[in-house]
């Protein structure tokens, strides 16, 4: 429990290092949200100037971070400039998409890569190995982003999978047992492209660990004895090889805000990506922020979960 | 070595050979123009005449564009043989002809050769990313493991640090900074220094643990105990121990920095025209309408995956026999 | 108050007030002033004279119902109009506000909107509207003057900071408002101003009862958020908000209490719903057109278009070519006086680019045919001038087309003292000249023209050095620190008219990119445009005013402050079902008749 304390403390410095280091980070480029408004010649400097004062952007640094400080802890995360409201709504609003995606994907990845993983494990040397380990790196080596394109463009020639977003029009009028469908149609295409992502990954790791642990001796000593192979993978080999693993999935746990958000612009995806993307162009800074700080937060606490789960699992591992 | 891993090696070379000596094996330069010949198909060399005849030389025929349809046919009554060896490139074919292996782009800039001398942007920007990673990392790690306490704790800390960062935008802040007469190469070097520095966390870690086992062992125990300094026990003990661990990591991050590379460019952050980059021509081949029609601009990605996968088979490899060299010492 | 008499001789005088005879060609039209009057006069019970009061459009009748989807890039970031600056907020907005003179679109001409009729004065200064009495906002609540004048009023708050503030600023002085009575105010502008009604067009007018309070407690920029609710939103338009979901969609219901009808009497909008579902980018947009799922597609690009056309008769969309659009796409050069801090290669760049030879040269050198060809495909024209071929009424025709000749470029440059030596151009000094063209990342179709005129250049011996950048940054550097050479820009008339443009044309002006903000002219030929602009806006006559902008085009063809490169056209799609679409060249192209499109077989279109 101490321990877990500390790393939460740990994690809330590290929070604050982050947001201090992005805000001089935003400071380097040239510009703010208002420049591009400059650009349009019938708006004068006097309107722009009394708009970057009343968004206090010519303040100093140390004045801003502090207002913005202040506004995290009432819960507002700063006031976005593009939207004219408190950025932490905003965020909240998007992350279920994001999550609903992630999760999704992350769910199927592991409950994929985990029997892949022992199958390919225990078939090695054979040529279904090395068709896998093709398979997998080929997918590993391809563009994330590539990959969604020319499943976007099938989709679209082919017909069978809406060409993004989240929900059809009109879905508000559908019945509920629709509307899941409705949103099952349009998950497959993002979820597809972070799975192929992603399951190569996980499933070179966990026939990694099973493969290890499957040349233990105490393995061989329980084969000896006439453990049933089933038994044998469940009882006696995943738990010793569950170690990586754990590690993994606090990893992937803590992706779960950041890995799609590239997939979601491309998609059409209503989740944190667009915003922040939006966001990091228009020079928003508060969402920018925003986003950021959340996304490091869950990898925080990703790790955190990740280490308290190997500390319960593995007998092995004895904090110092 | 595996014969696997014999060909993969071979694939490695021969690619890296390739593209370092594109001056020699592209066709044309890369930023050659042939504006007649905007989205041109890839031409088809052929070995039999309209008559059925064979000609131990290739040949391609005469390529016309239909506008407004803007497609090409071949016109059967221009034949060009290719050349070898034509004023200090492998081969090629003479003007009017032209010899488009994987079509051309918008501007009819010959995508093949600029497949050649794009890979050396993005294989040069995974080398030197690695190459920053790792010596910052084995720096950090090294240290962090040797003398642990607050040393280890700080920079394990600093490294979460930087694995948290918004690097996109430090990215974005970075290039809009830089003055208007950098050349675009030493813009994108400077991208690609970033990069590479913020990628010296994982690396590190993974040598802090080695260091630790390392630091334990018999040799160290030994050559404290007549009184070696650290700096000699670091450079002649845990160093080689760690070298396994380099190199394998080595191998997986070049993949990973050339894929880096590619994403910046889709985000607008690669080198700058004429430039060629597997990222930057990707990132045009991308667009829906480029796939649709133009599907051979994706040429890059079929140099890029082979690449890769070489690597993968080579880091595969060395994890391999580190493990089984890690088997035998226990 | 003016006397009848004096109301019906000026409001003929003034050609563009000629409403009556725009009730040919499917337009709407506003009732002739006679009919009005005598109808007033005649003793009518309350109902007709307020049906009276509403647009008839002469458009044929269509079906009611049905559902139109439209995608955009970009999603709304607010409903409060008078703050809002990005696209996808005013693209919602327009449809659910009204505003009290509009241009219509299709003829390029202002017509009565909310204000059923007004009259000028004889030196054009002050402006008396007349407005359409019976109109209620969406929400039931009745419509009149107050409503008018309190729009105005938090146009000019300070506390708004309102963009719309300065385009209502005539010469540094705010446009008055008078109330004259329950429909009836009054407007004095500082200065004359010529078709000045066309400043009218998009000032849309809010509702007094809704945001009075939010505007006396100085919070009227907060007002109307996204997380407002529909209930709380009211407008003129034909549409009113029904939901709007985060990331997705927003969704416009039709407004039962619209003012106007059509010819068969029917209360228009057609349509029972739109909804502007966001894309996110230009593929995802193109994809859903294709696919069915959006039904109008605003502005492809040519390489879009070329995919979108061959699939037209089997998906069942139509695609058009509205041709020369109002945009230009320029090459704008720094020929301000650098600040101190600026580096000597900066400097010594500009001083090459100073040379009028030089920038006559590299117009000479560029292809607009192979840019026009490649990058468009063929959709688009070439420039000879800084105003676009869509602007039929005000383009000087007597420039001489460009073409491209790298002897006309060489013969140029030696004259003024430029040598090539080894393939290199080198200035008198024995300089290699060079310099750098900023390009934006968003957007491709620039950054294709300028990789283009990289390439042209090399033929003279010039290196350019192609440098992008994300957005804010070029207008950091282009509006603020002055730090750049060359870049490459572009300029969108909302309107045919010179006078939006003046900022860009006064050596004074904001937008006069090369030397923006000048106390006084930084050149005889910029004094003369100087001269020029000021005497056009006030000029009442179009005669007059064409021959003084067309001086002004040769002057800037002359001297070259920024190359004019092409002008894309306007390229739009729609489903074929799709009545009364008749797309424009003026924004927004597709919906600014949203109000009269319909579904020809009922049932199509609305899923």
């Amino acid at each position: 429990m101490k321990y877990a304390l500390r790393r939460l403390l740990h994690g809330v410095v590290l929070l604050v290092g982050i947001s201090m280091a992005s805000f001089v980070f935003a400071d380097l480029a040239p510009g703010d949200y208002f420049s591009a408004l400059e650009q349009d010649g019938r708006v004068s400097r006097e309107l722009i100037g009394g708009l970057r004062s009343e968004a206090g952007l010519d303040r100093p640094l140390p004045v801003r971070y502090a207002a913005w400080l202040a506004s995290v802890v009432r819960g507002n995360f700063g006031y976005s400039l593009a939207y004219r409201t408190a950025a932490g709504p905003l965020i909240r609003e998007r992350i279920g998409g994001t999550l609903l995606l992630t999760g999704t994907a992350t769910i199927c990845a592991w409950l994929l890569a985990i029997p892949l993983g022992i199958y390919h494990a225990r078939r090695r040397g054979s040529w279904q190995d090395h068709a896998l380990k093709l398979a997998a790196a080929i997918l590993l080596a391809t563009p994330e982003l590539l990959l969604a394109i020319v499943l976007l463009v099938l989709a679209v020639q082919t017909g069978w999978l809406p060409a993004g977003g989240m929900h059809s029009t009109g879905w508000e009028s559908l019945s509920a047992v629709e509307r899941f469908r409705d949103t099952l149609r349009h998950l497959v295409l993002p979820v597809a492209v972070l799975l192929l992502g992603m399951l190569p990954v996980l499933q070179r790791h966990v026939r990694a660990a099973i493969a290890e642990t499957l040349d233990a001796p105490f393995v061989l000593a329980a084969r000896a004895q006439g453990i049933p192979q089933r038994r044998l993978l469940f009882r006696h080999v995943l738990p010793a090889a569950i170690n990586p693993l754990i590690s993994l999935f606090g990893f992937s746990l803590g992706s779960l805000l950041s890995a799609s958000l590239l997939v979601e612009v491309l998609v059409g995806w209503p989740g944190l990506g667009p915003l922040f993307l939006d966001a990091v162009i228009a020079r928003d800074f508060a969402i920018v922020l925003g986003v950021v700080l959340i996304s490091a937060a869950t990898l925080i606490v990703g790790n955190l979960v990740a280490d308290l789960l190997l500390y319960r699992a593995d007998p092995r591992i004895r904090i110092r | 070595m595996t014969r696997r891993v014999r060909i993969a090696a071979g694939v490695l070379f021969a690619l890296h050979a390739v593209v370092l000596l594109a001056g020699f094996f592209a066709p044309y330069d890369y930023d050659e123009q042939h504006r007649d010949y905007p989205y041109a198909p890839p031409t088809r060399v052929r070995m039999f005449d309209p008559q059925g005849r064979f000609h131990l030389r290739p040949f391609v025929y005469g390529s016309v564009q239909k506008l407004p349809s803007g497609e090409y046919r071949e016109d059967h009554s221009r034949i060009y043989p290719v050349r070898f060896f034509p004023d200090g490139r492998l081969f090629g074919v003479a003007d009017p002809g032209v010899l488009f292996l994987c079509g051309t782009d918008g501007f009819g800039r010959d995508v093949f050769s600029r497949v050649l001398y794009g890979g050396r942007i993005s294989i040069l920007s995974g080398l030197l990313a690695t190459l920053i990673a790792l010596t910052l990392g084995t720096i950090a790690g090294t240290l962090a493991g040797f003398y642990g306490g607050w040393m280890d704790r700080v920079l394990m800390r600093t490294g979460e640090l930087f694995l948290a960062l918004p690097w996109l935008y430090l990215l974005l802040g970075i290039r809009a900074m830089l003055p208007l007469h950098i050349q675009p190469g030493q813009a994108f070097a400077l991208v690609v220094v970033v990069i590479g520095t913020m990628g010296w966390v994982r690396p590190a870690r993974l040598i802090r643990g080695m260091t630790l086992t390392a630091r334990e062992s018999a040799y160290v125990l030994a050559a404290r105990g007549f009184g070696a300094s650290s700096v000699y026990v670091i450079r002649r003990h845990i160093l080689p121990m760690t070298w396994s661990v380099i190199l394998t990591q080595a191998t997986i991050l070049i993949p990973q920095f050339i894929r880096a590379e590619v994403t910046l460019s889709f985000l607008g952050l690669g080198i700058a025209e004429p430039m060629p980059s597997w990222g930057n021509m990707l990132a045009e081949a991308r667009q829906y309408f480029a796939i649709v029609s133009h599907s051979w601009m994706l040429a890059p990605g079929f140099a890029l995956i082979p690449l890769l996968l070489g690597y993968l088979v080579l880091a595969d490899s060395l994890l391999a026999a580190g493990a089984s060299d890690a088997n035998q010492d226990s | 108050m003016e006397p009848t008499s004096t109301l019906v001789s000026i409001a003929f005088a003034h050609n563009e007030l000629n409403y009556s005879e725009q009730a040919m060609g499917g337009t709407c039209s506003g009732v002739p002033h006679i009919v009005a009057a005598i109808g007033l006069v005649a003793a009518l019970p309350f109902s007709a004279a307020e049906q009276d009061d509403r647009l008839h459009c002469a458009t044929p009748p269509g079906i009611s119902g049905g559902r139109l989807v439209s995608v955009s890039r970009f999603e709304p970031r607010t409903l409060n109009w008078v703050v809002a600056s990005d696209m996808g907020s005013r693209e919602v907005l327009q449809f659910l506000m009204a505003d009290l003179i509009h241009i219509n679109r299709d003829t390029q001409k202002p017509e009565p909107a909310l204000a059923r009729s007004w009259t000028v004065s004889a030196d054009g200064r002050h402006w008396v509207l007349d407005l359409r009495r019976g109109l209620q906002f969406s929400d039931g609540h009745p419509f009149d003057a107050d409503d008018v004048l309190f729009t105005f009023q938090v146009i000019f708050d300070e506390r708004s900071h309102s963009p719309q503030r300065d385009l209502l600023t005539l010469e540094g002085k705010p446009i008055a408002v008078r109330k004259l009575g329950q429909y009836r105010v009054a407007f004095d502008l500082p200065v004359a101003r010529a078709v000045a009604d066309r400043l009218f067009d998009r000032v849309y007018i809010l509702p007094r009862h809704k945001l009075e309070a939010a505007c006396k407690a100085g919070r009227i920029a907060a007002a109307w958020s996204l997380s407002t609710p529909p209930s709380e939103i009211a407008g003129l338009g034909p549409f009113r908000l029904k939901s709007y979901t985060a990331g997705q969609q927003t969704t416009l219901e039709r407004n039962p209490h619209y003012w106007k009808i059509d010819a068969a009497g029917r209360v228009l909008p057609y349509l029972d719903e739109v909804t502007f579902v966001v894309g996110g980018s230009e593929d995802n947009q193109v994809l859903r057109f294709q696919n069915g799922e959006s039904d109008v597609i605003n502005r492809v690009s040519a390489k879009d278009y070329a995919v979108l056309e061959a699939g037209q008769s089997r998906r069942g969309y139509e695609l058009r070519d509205l041709g020369a659009s109002m945009e230009v796409a320029v090459l704008v050069f720094n020929l301000s006086d650098l600040p101190a801090s600026t580096s000597p290669e900066l400097r010594l760049h500009q001083s090459f680019l100073r040379h009028k030879s030089l920038r006559q040269a590299i117009s000479a050198a560029i292809d607009r045919a192979a840019i026009v060809r490649l990058v468009y495909r063929g959709r688009a024209t070439a420039l000879a001038g800084p105003v676009p071929p869509g602007n039929h009424e005000w383009l000087n025709t007597r420039l001489p087309s460009p073409v491209r000749s790298l002897d006309r470029a060489r013969q140029l440059l030696t004259a003024d003292g430029f040598q090539f030596r080894n393939g290199q151009l080198f200035d008198r000094a024995g300089k290699p000249v060079e310099f750098s063209i900023l390009v934006s990342n968003s957007t491709p179709e620039r950054q294709q023209v300028a990789t283009m005129i990289q390439d042209d250049l090399k033929p003279l011996g010039i290196r350019v050095n192609l440098v992008p950048m994300d957005f804010p940054s070029i207008g950091e550097r282009l509006t603020r620190t002055r730090q750049f050479e060359a870049a490459m820009a572009g300029f969108a008339t909302p309107d045919a008219d010179p006078n939006p443009d003046l900022a860009i044309y006064l050596s004074s002006g904001g937008n006069h990119l090369w030397n923006p903000s000048q106390k006084s002219p930084a050149s005889p030929w910029e004094a003369e445009i100087d001269d020029l602009m000021r005497r056009q806006q006030v000029e009442l006559k179009y005669g007059e005013r064409k021959r003084l902008f067309d001086r002004v085009q040769e002057i800037m063809a002359q001297n070259l402050p920024m190359i004019p490169l092409v002008s894309p056209n306007i390229l739009v799609g729609a489903k074929r079902n799709l009545g009364n679409f008749r797309p424009s060249l003026l924004e927004p192209h597709t919906l600014w008749n949203l109000d009269q499109l319909y579904w020809r077989s009922p049932g199509a279109g609305g899923r």
